[in-house]
């Protein structure tokens, strides 16, 4: 059982009362929020995912989230997804290119047991050979045993299906040189059927280390009743001398290098457009919320101007969907311009959303003020469920590092003028700065 | 959550005390089959594209500057305006709402048809989409509930803007509700203020025109959507069944949580993932309208393995209408219902919908203990018995997959 070494109380925008931040000696970070509910929230926040990954193992972050629901030494495969869902609870995953989670929304009444297993399956995941299935050539026949191997295949089969995602997935290849990023998080068909158990296990045992991950519990419990099941359950093995998986050697990119056009081909009516930038780490928290302001005024909603001007008020729209988005990453967020349209308009549609680049050189207080509000309510919006509450604090904790930054967003939020909108602007999407890739109807030029 | 009914207003109020955002619905009742297919969807959008003192611009940025989030939206038994803002907007919010409800002028008719076609060809590019509009419109034939994006796209250019603003006056002459959920002062001056500022939120009670569903369906029936390009084949198998009004709801709730909807622990996602890895999604559904309801199960898997797929749903089927379900699941199922209830009613904005919806229909506020009640009384024979029902009940089946596998079946 691992001592709490540190306290901290956080204050979190919105919630009734501060978090409760614990360092355990082991290095595992633990936070409770207060929020009263009829649920519980919990959740295990990994600071792993596809930038640890290299172009052998592509993919093995989310394969490794899969298998961590088959089994352990104490349970085994599907044993805590039918305890859990009938207990009323709703369990499941995600991976990303910084982090993985795990989470739990139980009835409040089961926390005791939703714990000790989440906390079982964290710390002694066993990724049994029978659960993963065989290996095999994703190229000749199909194999006789499916196991979970095939299902991750059945997933990638299903994300070739949706467009935005073929869009994506060429914009994010072009839009780095060297970093981890550049792969899809997903991984590919050929690795994820010729992975072998040892390389999952390595990987597993090299971040899934405690001080690697951070136990996030949202709701109405007795904290120091909490604080020592999570001490209690969460006993992490000791791999400090086994031989840790190699990652690439790579540097922070924060802008393309050599911007490209990429044009992809489908059975498709409409064309969809992605435009793409890259920008500096989420960690920096004034340039962050800034392009999160920016993407409120450019395409957040119907009043924003790429709504307004190219389909509103537009004599001659070819737009059927046109909006801005920032993604944060640790290492460097990304700006995203996406537009399905009219594909026989492609050449237009740059122009147009180029022209709309260059106008960021001047952004007036009404859209500023709207853009900040806009932020401050997105807070509000997050403190309604236990749920959105852990997500957040997830956020802060494996891409910023940092828990304290949520609490210095609005400080930091109200120190913002249009004439540093505009800077950051100029700085990161200047329109020769973004790569941009389309998907567009077969046969079309 | 209190109703009251104040001069024929029906108000429905939940005080959340300490919670910063508030939720205000507006429900419409549906009870006449649209002219055309789409007029509804169409006014739901048109009446954010202007009204009498505001252009769709200013309105957009009326409600946008001070994050007011407004979303309007055409159900098959109802029309809706949801509203979420922050409690000192409340006033702005209403008064906003107020006059695109009363003052549209659907100026911009011809504009959002063009938008409309647009974000339809668009979503029918998704091979998901596709299949559904395929599968709805399909098992509901000529009912108004068939009314998918591939028939609207038929009947859009046959809609001309008296028909929008004919719909728009029958509002004011059906069936209405107020939703009221968050940290307001009391119900006393939240009744005084709807009665006073929303008097055209009075109530009529009419004639429901639109028919129960009848299940004429004979014989099973297939259909094939081709997509050569597709990586994947999707298939949705699907049975008419009795919606929330029958005394078998709560069975077929039960029989859907077991067989495909209660997460990673469902027979479906057992038997045909886990085992044998046949898809990344496969579910059931159990959806309720109130003149029907659609059981149906999904898959998205390679197309090598349609066939398999379909054997897999018909034996999961088979192995509960031959062995009823252990205590243990059935248990298990119950909780999990009662689970997801809690979980889905957590903020101000899912309180709103689940109760002003629970209303709506006529199923009243305690609904949803009354639906659990149901829920604990039902037996594993019970489902059992359903999923024998479902077994001799003749199906649509829709897939889309490349040519060359759809030859195969």
């Amino acid at each position: 059982m691992s001592e709490v070494i540190k306290k901290e109380n956080v204050e979190y925008p919105y919630l009734e009362k501060p978090l409760s931040v614990y360092t355990l000696k082991n290095g595992h970070s633990v936070i409770f929020a207060y929020k009263k509910s009829p649920m519980i929230n919990i959740s295990s926040w990994t600071k792993t995912g596809s930038i640890n990954e290299n172009k052998e193992n592509n993919g093995v972050s989310h394969f490794v989230e899969h298998l961590l629901f088959k089994g352990t030494t104490k349970y085994s495969a599907g044993v805590f997804d039918k305890t859990m869902e009938r207990l009323g609870g709703i369990i499941n995953a995600a991976t990303w290119k910084d982090y993985t989670f795990y989470y739990i929304n139980i009835p409040k009444e089961h926390y005791k047991i939703a714990l000790e297993m989440h906390a079982d399956m964290m710390v002694d995941a066993l990724f049994p050979s029978e659960e993963i299935g065989p290996e095999f050539d994703p190229n000749g026949a199909s194999p006789k045993e499916k196991r979970e191997r095939y299902v991750v295949i059945e997933e990638i089969r299903m994300g070739e299906d949706n467009n935005w995602r073929k869009v994506y997935k060429n914009l994010n290849n072009s839009m780095y040189e060297n970093h981890p990023y550049k792969r899809e998080v997903i991984g590919t068909k050929e690795i994820i059927a010729n992975i072998s158990q040892k390389e999952i296990e390595r990987y597993y045992k090299t971040f899934y280390t405690p001080q690697n991950i951070t136990t996030i519990v949202v709701g109405e419990f007795d904290e120091d009743e909490m604080l020592d099941l999570v001490q209690k359950n969460f006993i992490f093995k000791d791999n400090s001398n086994i031989e840790k998986c190699k990652t690439d050697v790579f540097e922070m990119e924060k802008s393309i290098k050599n911007p490209t056009t990429t044009i992809d081909y489908a059975e498709v009516n409409t064309g969809y457009l992605m435009m793409g930038a890259l920008c500096d780490s989420a960690k920096n928290l004034k340039e962050t919320i800034a392009l999160d302001l920016i993407s409120t005024i450019l395409g957040d909603g119907k009043s924003s101007r790429l709504y307004s001007e190219l389909i509103e008020n537009s004599k001659n729209p070819h737009y059927y969907q046109l909006e801005s988005c920032h993604y944060q990453f640790k290492d460097g967020d990304n700006f995203l311009i996406e537009a399905n349209f009219d594909a026989d308009k492609k050449d237009v549609v740059i122009e147009e959303l180029k022209t709309q680049l260059d106008n960021l050189n001047k952004i007036n207080e009404t859209e500023l003020e709207k853009a900040k509000k806009r932020a401050k309510v997105n807070f509000a919006q997050e403190s309604e469920m236990v749920s959105d509450i852990a997500d957040a604090i997830g956020y802060w904790m494996s891409v910023c590092e940092d828990i304290t930054l949520a609490n210095k967003y609005l400080d930091t939020l109200n120190e913002i003028d249009c004439k540093y909108l505009e800077e950051i602007a100029k700085k990161y999407l200047s329109k020769e700065k973004l790569s941009i890739s389309l998907l567009l109807p077969k046969g079309e030029n | 959550m209190k109703h009251y009914n104040n001069n024929g207003i029906n108000i429905l109020l939940e005080k959340m005390p300490k919670t910063p955002r508030m939720s205000v619905s507006f429900f419409f009742k549906v009870n006449k089959k649209e002219k055309y297919y789409g007029i509804n969807s169409l006014l739901a959008r048109l009446l954010l594209q202007g009204t009498k003192k505001y252009s769709a611009n200013e309105l957009a940025l009326a409600f946008e500057n001070e994050c007011i989030d407004i979303t309007t939206k055409a159900k098959q038994d109802y029309i809706k305006l949801s509203l979420v803002f922050l409690n000192e907007d409340f006033n702005q919010a209403m008064e906003l709402v107020k006059d695109l409800i009363l003052n549209s002028t659907f100026d911009d008719f011809e504009k959002e048809i063009f938008k409309i076609k647009g974000e339809i060809i668009s979503d029918l590019d998704n091979p998901k989409m596709k299949l559904t509009d395929t599968f709805v419109k399909s098992i509901f034939k000529e009912h108004p509930y068939s009314s998918t994006h591939t028939k609207i796209l038929e009947d859009l250019d046959k809609i001309k803007k008296e028909d929008i603003i004919e719909a728009h006056q029958e509002l004011f002459k059906t069936f209405k509700s107020i939703v009221v959920v968050g940290d307001y002062e009391n119900d006393e001056k939240m009744i005084e203020f709807f009665t006073t500022n929303f008097d055209f939120m009075k109530s009529f009670e009419t004639n429901d025109e639109i028919k129960d569903i009848q299940n004429n369906k004979t014989e099973d029936e297939i259909i094939k959507i081709t997509k050569n390009d597709a990586q994947q084949a999707q298939i949705i198998q699907g049975w008419l069944v009795d919606s929330f009004n029958s005394e078998l709801s709560a069975k077929y709730a039960l029989l859907n949580n077991i067989l495909g909807s209660s997460g990673l622990s469902s027979r479906l996602f057992v038997n045909l993932r886990d085992k044998q890895g046949l898809a990344y999604t496969v579910r059931s559904q159990y959806e309720t309208l109130l003149h029907g309801a659609i059981f149906n199960m999904y898959i998205g898997t390679a197309p090598i393995n349609i066939k398999k797929s379909l054997e897999g749903f018909k034996l999961e089927l088979e192995k509960l209408a031959q062995t009823p379900p252990s205590e243990e699941e059935m248990q298990g199922a119950k909780e999990n219902i009662q689970g997801r209830l809690k979980y889905f009613t957590q903020n101000n904005s899912q309180i709103a919908a689940v109760d002003g919806y629970n209303f709506m229909m006529g199923l009243g506020l305690d609904y949803n203990e009354k639906f659990m009640e149901e829920i604990r009384q039902t037996s594993a024979q019970d489902v059992s018995e359903m999923a024998k029902k479902l077994l001799n009940l003749p199906k649509l089946i829709a897939i889309i997959a490349p040519q060359e596998f759809l030859d195969k079946i």
